[in-house]
């Protein structure tokens, strides 16, 4: 066993070219895998921490049916196409649940999206810039400081005042305090009322964007924007202390399925659903990516094959001779499994490698940050083991086959 | 004793038009501590019946008895494993892996055993040591000589103490000097109790030997014990007896042994007639 190995990495080191230029396929597949996987297991890292930082007493309504829920209430399936679907939120609904005796806060969100320009330089502009409108509770709903000037009240509701994203604040005005001077958003001037402190996570887990991109202006205001009619993509609810959870989700639910007439196109979930539904979404997204890399995998596993098959055609002699001196065609089979097995796995430590590489790179010049769990590895290098057994299997018994003077014959 | 029993084996390569006959019905019994030399034109069969006897192939028909054991219909696992136990190889080519040193060369049979690699290493370099190559162990086998390269294959195929060695043509690449030290160092082997089977075409080498037999077109034409030191009698009587070829024949590239199977091809030449007559007869009937 232990001379197979020590035979496999001497015909590595021989044929260096070959064997980095056979590994290739094999590293650019694990390297995308692993790299994919980090992403994903990043993302949903931050996502935890986003709900460690505001809290579990907090209750998100959206539009659609997103979960399906099994007898117990817990999300069996979710449906990700729910997501795209117009909002059947309204206005309605937030008065009725203000009306609520069990929540303390209710917010509306609604959403447009539009080019911010800087008023006194038009030039800088965003053209990927959300606007939120919202009320003045969501700074304490969703726990986060404003280091720069302060939030609107509720008596400023009509006013044209906006808070603004830390990157909103350096890409249109290229500084951290741009508290008085004015943004144009769909053609209204607007007021710049404060700065949020950066967003943790780039990614905010109830959007499902950057929230440092976003300018948030009164709901009032935002409707008239959008000619009265309000786009509203979420609702937040606060419990009021001293309310269970699970009873002020339950009448939530309620007062929502009475103004919906009693059709469930609304989802009501907990912190921790939400990020079942985005772990959810980044897990399929990150599988679909990984099965385009995984072609990568195959492609390097065929040609594992191909430089064994060319491999053993070249060393007739050879094995003609070790079964001469007794080799059994067993151990030559092992040899030459050995040599697959090898091959794809210094692949996949190469691929492991750079995926660190890339983990690093994006670490340092992007907001992303991946995460490298210790069962991706196991499971990166288990499919590459089991790519270089899969795939050296048929030259490996090509090998073992030959007939020994058919073999020695060979020059 | 008798380590080496061929009775009837036969040996067809290829078949329809194309099957040619290597080995016909070979009788051959080894008694063990013989060396034997093998002799005969190309094409004669030598090579083949080596391989058989070494177990890299099996007989047609037949059956082949080792050292009592009736091994010609074995699995090939059985083969390797009783290759690698009982019989070692040496070849014209010497055959040694170029990437592996001189050492581990010498070492692989004891690998195929699960002999661990400390063992293994320091038998490969006592036995390098009987052949006097101590010194050449860390070589690369591009870097030897001739000679030294052929010692080396000795080496290996002494190294799991093989009781047959068989050499086919071992001094066919090797200048005069080289054979005389490769050919004493297997006559130093067989005085210490080895069989060994020598295919060659140099008459000279007969004198190692102390039974010559010579193969022509598959089957054994002379068979004849000999006194070590001497060249055999057929032989003798063959290369330096008999005429030279004639020019016309050296242009036909008839060799002297093709021509001229000693003593025993005018027998073969009469087993022929007889078979003629018998055929002739079942014609007529």
């Amino acid at each position: 066993m232990i001379s197979d190995l020590k035979i496999a990495l001497s015909n590595l080191r021989t044929a260096r070219w070959r064997s980095f230029l056979t590994m290739l396929g094999i590293i650019v597949g694990i390297a995308s895998v692993v790299t994919v996987f980090s992403l994903g297991e990043g993302l949903k890292r931050q996502l935890l921490g986003q709900i460690d930082e505001l809290g579990t007493d907090l209750i998100t309504v959206r539009p659609g049916k997103l979960v399906s829920r099994g007898d117990s209430g817990q999300v069996d399936s979710l449906n990700p196409l729910a997501l795209l679907g117009t909002t059947t939120l309204s206005e309605q609904d937030v008065i009725a649940l203000q009306r609520s005796s069990s929540l303390q806060a209710v917010l509306p969100m609604s959403l447009i999206t539009n080019t911010a320009r800087s008023s006194n330089e038009p030039n800088r502009e965003i053209n990927d810039a959300f606007i939120i409108g919202t009320t003045a509770e969501l700074p304490q709903l969703i726990k986060h400081r404003i280091p720069y000037g302060e939030f609107f009240t509720a008596e400023q509701q009509d006013r044209n005042y906006a808070v603004i994203g830390s990157s909103v604040a350096a890409r249109l005005f290229n500084e951290l305090n741009p508290v008085g001077q004015s943004v144009n958003l769909a053609g209204g001037d607007f007021v710049v009322r404060g700065v949020f402190e950066p967003f943790s996570s780039g990614i905010f887990s109830t959007i499902g964007a950057d929230l440092n991109n976003a300018l948030f202006v009164p709901y009032d205001v935002a409707k008239k924007v959008t000619q009265g009619r309000s786009q509203i993509f979420q609702i937040l609810v606060q419990k009021k202390p001293g309310v269970g959870l699970e009873s002020a989700v339950a009448s939530t639910h309620g007062v929502l399925l009475v103004t919906h007439q009693g059709r469930e196109d609304f989802s009501v979930l907990k912190q921790e659903e939400l990020l079942d539904i985005s772990s959810g979404i980044i897990n399929l997204a990150a599988g679909f990516i990984s099965a385009v890399a995984a072609i990568s995998l195959l492609v390097g596993g065929v040609g594992i094959m191909n430089v064994l098959l060319a491999g053993v055609s070249e060393r007739t002699r050879e094995i003609g001779i070790r079964k001469a001196i007794g080799a059994t065609n067993r151990q030559i089979l092992q040899q030459y499994l050995m040599e697959g097995v090898v091959l794809s796995f210094v692949g996949s430590l190469v691929g492991l490698g750079v995926a660190l590489a890339a983990n690093f790179l994006l670490r340092v010049y992007t907001s992303l940050k991946p995460v490298i769990s210790p069962s991706i590895i196991l499971v990166a290098v288990g499919v590459a083991f089991a790519i270089g057994v899969i795939f050296s299997a048929a030259p490996a018994f090509k090998a073992a086959r030959k007939d020994p003077i058919d073999a020695l014959r060979n020059v | 004793m008798a380590v080496i029993e061929l009775k009837d084996v036969s040996k067809l390569y290829g078949f329809g038009n194309a099957t040619t006959l290597a080995l016909d019905e070979i009788n051959l019994t080894i008694e063990s501590s013989e060396f034997m030399a093998v002799m005969g034109p190309s094409g004669s069969g030598k090579t083949t019946l080596m391989n058989l006897i070494g177990l890299l192939d099996k007989p047609t028909n037949g059956s082949y008895t080792l050292d009592g054991r009736y091994v010609s219909r074995l699995r090939p696992n059985q083969q390797a494993k009783l290759r690698r136990d009982r019989i070692g190889f040496v070849f014209q080519s010497y055959n040694l892996l170029p990437r592996l040193n001189v050492l581990e060369n010498v070492a692989l049979p004891l690998a195929y055993r699960g002999v661990t690699p400390m063992r293994r290493l320091q038998k490969a370099s006592d036995t390098l040591e009987r052949v006097g190559m101590r010194d050449r162990e860390y070589f690369m086998p591009r870097n030897l000589s001739g000679g030294e390269g052929q010692r080396a294959a000795i080496a290996r195929a002494l190294i799991n103490s093989p009781s047959i060695i068989i050499a086919d043509e071992p001094t066919g690449n090797l200048d005069s000097g080289s054979s005389k030290v490769v050919m004493e160092l297997l006559a130093d082997i067989h005085r210490q109790g080895n069989t060994i089977l020598l295919v060659t075409h140099n008459p000279e080498l007969t004198r190692y030997a102390n039974r010559v037999i010579y193969m022509v077109d598959g089957v054994i034409v002379n068979d004849e014990k000999t006194a070590i030191g001497q060249v055999a009698r057929g032989t003798r009587r063959t290369y330096y007896q008999k005429p030279r070829m004639s020019d016309d024949e050296i242009a036909e590239g008839v060799s002297v042994l093709m021509r001229e199977a000693p003593s025993i091809a005018l027998k073969a030449k009469a087993k022929g007639r007889r078979r003629r007559k018998l055929s002739k007869r079942k014609y007529r009937q």
